[in-house]
C-alpha cells in the first residue's frame, strides 16, 4: 500500500490548487480524478466570473469576501483573466429582489466600483430600472488548467496524478485513511481532502460522514457567437429570474445562462438521483456521478427559452447565435436560498488522520484552503 | 407534426379558486401549445386561491413534455388585472396569450385562429362569444365607449393574443395598467376581434371576492379612463346656470309685480347665484382632480410570494 502525505480527490481548481500548494511545501501528493483530464466539470463549465461581489446584492458577507480575493486572484492568475470588456449589471424593473437604487447602495457598502449608466442605452424601454458599469472579469479555464498542469509537472517526484480512476471504498484506520480504487490499487494517507464539488456527498457517503445540505441542479451553459456590438460587453440582469450573457474566458464566445432555464433538472436528495442516470449507459449513478457534459443522456438545449428571455431585455442591435452547450452538475447549499449567498464551506471531519471536505461555488475563494492545507 | 410554428409563444392563465375547471383547461392548453408550437411556455398566475387549484396545476404540469409550465403565487388576492400584469411581465414569448378565466366555452381551434389572425398584422386579437352580452356588461361598455376618446371599441372578451411589440409599447408608456383592455385598445397599434360560437352558457363568476373586485374595477375604470365625472359636473353646472338665470328673472319679476316679503328677493338672488358659483367651482375642481390622476397615477405594483418552474 502506497502512502502519501496528502491525498486529494477531484482535479478541479480546488484540487489542483491544493496539490500544487502541498507539493510546493515538499509534501508528496496523490491526486485522484475520475475524468480523463482535469477541469472537465464545474471549473470549466460555469459563467467563468472572477467575482467581486456584484452577484450577491443580498449577501454582503459573500460580496465582501469575493471582493477581498478579487485582487489577489487577478494578480496570481493574470494570464488567464479577460479584462477587455465592459461588464454591465442591470436590475430588472419587474420581479427583481433588488432595484437600481438598492444595488447602488449595496455597491457603496461593499466598497466595489459601480458607475451608473442609462438603462435605455442597452435595454428595451421599461425593462430595467438601473444599469451599472462594473469591474468584473472572466477567467479562461483552459489556460488556467495548462498553467496548473505545467506547474505540477515541475514537481514530478512529489506529485502523482491518477486520471480515470474511481474510488470504490474508503476506510479509516488508526492513523490513516485507506483508499481502494477501481484499478485495484490501495493508497493510504494521514490527510485526505475531498474537493469533488458535485460528488462531495457521494465521497462522504463512503465514510458515513454527515453530508452537506445541498440540492443538485443539472445546469446548461450555452456558448454563443455574438455580433460586433455585443463583443466587448457582458450583460448580467439581476436579481431574480433573469439572464446573463458575457465573454467566456478568453475564447471568442459568450456564455448565455438564465436563472430559470439553466437548471434543467433538480434533485433535493442528499445524493444525486436523476432519471437520466438510467439512460447514461452505466457512466453515472446515484453513488458515482458521471460527467454530464460527456453523457449520452444530456437534455436538449434550452436555448430557445434563454434566447427569448435575453431578447426580451436587450436592444435589438445586440445579436447572438447558438454555438454549443455545456452541461454540468451544480450542488447548491440549501442554507443559501434566502440570501442567495455562496459561502465557501470547509468542514473538517476528523483530525489525525485528517479528513476535510470543501464546497465552494466560486473560483476566487480558493485561497480559503490555505489555512487548512497549512496545518497538519 | 412537421411544421410547428417557430414563434416562441407564452400562455398566461389566471387561476383563482378554479379547481373545477383548471384540470381540463390546463390539459387542453398544454396540448394546444405542444402540438402547434416548437417552443412555448405556460404561466399560471395563482391569485391566492384557497382551494386545490395550486395542487391541481402542479399535478397536471407533469404531463408537459415540450412546453414549460410555471406558476406565480400571488401574496394575496390582487384581482384579475394586476395578477395578469404579473403573468405577462414574466412571460418571454414573441406572442402571449392571455386567458382571463379557465372555463373556456369555445372550441379549442379558436385559440389558433386568433394567433393566425395576429400573424396577418394585428398586434392584439381578442376572442369574444357571439351570444348577447349581459345587461351589466352592455351598460358598462356603453358608458365607457361614450365617455372615452379611445378609438377601439371594447366588449366582453374571453381571451386574446398580444404581440411582444404591444407589450413593449405598454411597458414603455410606464403608465398604470389598472385595466388592461382599456390600455390595449388605446396603445395605437392595430387590434381586431374574432367572434366565436359559444359552446355553453356565459362564463359565470361565482366567487364573491371576484364579483366585488369586478364591480370595483368597473367603477375605477370609468373614473380613470373616461371623463364621465367631469362631463356630469359640467352638465350639472350648465343646468344650474339655466336654473339660476330663471330664478333671477323670476325673482325680479315677482319683486316688480307683487311686492314680496322684505328680504325674499335678495335671498333668492343670493342663493341662485351662489349655487351656480358653487357648481362652477366644483366642476373646475373635478377637472383638476382628473388632471392630477392622469399625472400621478403610475403603474401599480403587485406582490408575489414565489415563482415556481414546475416542469423539467
Amino acid at each position: 500500500m502506497k502512502r502519501f502525505d496528502r491525498i486529494i480527490i477531484g482535479a478541479g481548481l480546488y484540487g489542483l490548487y491544493s496539490a500544487l500548494f502541498c507539493c510546493q511545501r515538499g509534501q508528496n501528493v496523490l491526486l485522484l480524478e475520475c475524468d480523463p483530464t482535469p477541469f472537465r466539470r464545474a471549473t470549466y463549465i460555469n459563467q467563468a466570473r472572477v467575482h467581486q461581489g456584484y452577484h450577491y446584492p443580498r449577501s454582503i458577507s459573500t460580496a465582501m469576501k469575493s471582493a477581498g480575493y478579487f485582487e489577489r486572484f487577478n494578480k496570481d492568475y493574470a494570464f488567464c483573466v479577460n479584462r477587455g470588456f465592459d461588464q454591465i449589471y442591470a436590475t430588472s424593473s419587474r420581479y427583481s429582489w433588488t432595484d437600481g437604487r438598492q444595488f447602488k447602495d449595496f455597491c457603496r457598502a461593499a466598497n466595489i466600483p459601480c458607475e451608473e449608466l442609462h438603462p435605455k442605452r442597452f435595454f428595451n424601454e421599461g425593462m430595467c430600472d438601473g444599469a451599472f458599469l462594473t469591474r468584473e472579469y472572466t477567467y479562461d479555464a483552459n489556460i488556467l488548467k495548462n498553467y496548473f498542469v505545467e506547474q505540477l509537472s515541475k514537481y514530478q517526484t512529489n506529485v502523482e496524478i491518477k486520471y480515470g480512476v474511481n474510488i470504490n471504498r474508503i476506510e479509516k484506520s488508526q492513523d490513516v485513511y485507506q483508499i481502494y480504487t477501481s484499478d485495484s490499487e490501495k493508497y493510504c494517507t494521514g490527510f485526505l481532502l475531498n474537493a469533488t464539488y458535485a460528488g462531495t456527498n457521494q465521497i462522504l457517503d463512503l465514510l458515513g460522514y454527515e453530508k452537506f445540505g445541498i440540492k443538485y441542479e443539472l445546469c446548461e451553459i450555452i456558448l454563443c457567437e455574438v455580433n460586433e456590438k455585443l463583443k466587448g460587453i457582458g450583460f448580467t440582469v439581476m436579481d431574480g429570474p433573469f439572464f446573463s450573457i458575457m465573454p467566456f474566458g478568453k475564447t471568442e464566445y459568450h456564455s448565455l445562462t438564465s436563472v430559470t432555464f439553466t437548471p434543467h433538472m433538480t434533485c433535493h436528495d442528499s445524493i444525486p438521483r436523476f432519471t437520466c442516470q438510467d439512460r447514461s449507459g452505466g457512466s453515472c449513478s446515484t453513488f458515482r456521478l458521471g460527467n454530464c457534459n460527456d453523457c449520452v443522456a444530456k437534455p436538449a438545449t434550452a436555448f430557445p427559452y434563454m434566447a427569448n428571455l435575453a431578447r426580451k431585455y436587450m436592444r435589438e442591435e445586440y445579436g447572438f447565435e447558438y454555438r454549443s452547450s455545456l452541461f454540468s452538475m451544480k450542488p447548491i447549499l440549501m442554507s443559501s436560498e434566502i440570501d442567495d449567498s455562496r459561502p465557501t464551506v470547509i468542514r473538517t471531519y476528523s483530525n489525525n488522520p485528517t479528513f476535510i471536505s470543501v464546497l465552494s461555488g466560486k473560483i476566487n475563494t480558493v485561497y480559503d484552503l490555505d489555512e487548512v492545507l497549512g496545518d497538519g | 407534426m412537421a411544421n410547428k410554428e417557430k414563434n416562441f409563444t407564452s400562455a398566461v392563465i389566471y387561476v383563482h379558486n378554479a379547481q373545477n375547471y383548471i384540470e381540463d383547461f390546463l390539459r387542453m392548453i398544454i396540448d394546444v401549445m405542444e402540438t402547434n408550437f416548437e417552443h412555448s411556455e405556460i404561466i399560471c398566475v395563482n391569485d391566492a386561491s384557497d382551494d386545490n387549484s395550486y395542487e391541481i396545476v402542479k399535478k397536471i404540469s407533469s404531463v408537459a413534455r415540450a412546453t414549460s409550465v410555471s406558476i406565480i403565487n400571488m401574496s394575496y388576492f390582487h384581482g384579475l388585472e394586476l395578477a395578469m400584469n404579473a403573468g405577462v411581465d414574466l412571460s418571454i414569448g414573441d406572442f402571449v396569450f392571455e386567458f382571463d378565466h379557465v372555463d373556456l366555452e369555445c372550441d379549442r381551434n379558436v385559440i389558433m385562429d386568433i394567433y393566425y389572425h395576429a400573424l396577418k398584422g394585428y398586434d392584439i386579437v381578442s376572442a369574444s362569444p357571439t351570444q348577447k352580452e349581459k345587461f351589466t356588461s352592455k351598460l358598462f361598455y356603453g358608458v365607457f365607449d361614450k365617455f372615452t376618446n379611445m378609438y377601439g371599441r371594447m366588449g366582453t372578451e374571453s381571451f386574446r393574443v398580444l404581440s411582444r411589440r404591444v407589450i413593449n409599447r405598454i411597458s414603455s408608456m410606464n403608465k398604470s395598467v389598472p385595466y388592461r383592455k382599456a390600455v390595449y385598445s388605446n396603445c395605437g397599434l392595430k387590434t381586431d376581434n374574432i367572434k366565436y360560437e359559444a359552446k355553453k352558457s356565459n362564463h359565470l363568476i361565482s366567487d364573491r371576492k371576484e364579483k366585488n373586485y369586478r364591480l370595483g374595477l368597473a367603477m375605477d375604470s370609468l373614473i380613470l379612463f373616461t371623463d364621465v365625472g367631469y362631463r356630469f359636473s359640467m352638465l350639472m353646472t350648465v343646468v344650474m346656470m339655466f336654473v339660476s338665470i330663471f330664478m333671477v328673472v323670476y325673482s325680479v319679476v315677482v319683486y316688480l309685480t307683487s311686492h314680496p316679503v322684505a328680504g325674499w328677493t335678495t335671498t333668492i338672488l343670493f342663493l341662485s347665484i351662489a349655487l351656480f358659483g358653487l357648481f362652477g367651482v366644483l366642476t373646475i375642481i373635478i377637472k383638476y382632480l382628473q388632471l392630477l390622476v392622469d399625472l400621478v397615477f403610475r403603474r401599480k405594483h403587485y406582490n408575489f410570494e414565489s415563482i415556481e418552474k414546475l416542469t423539467k
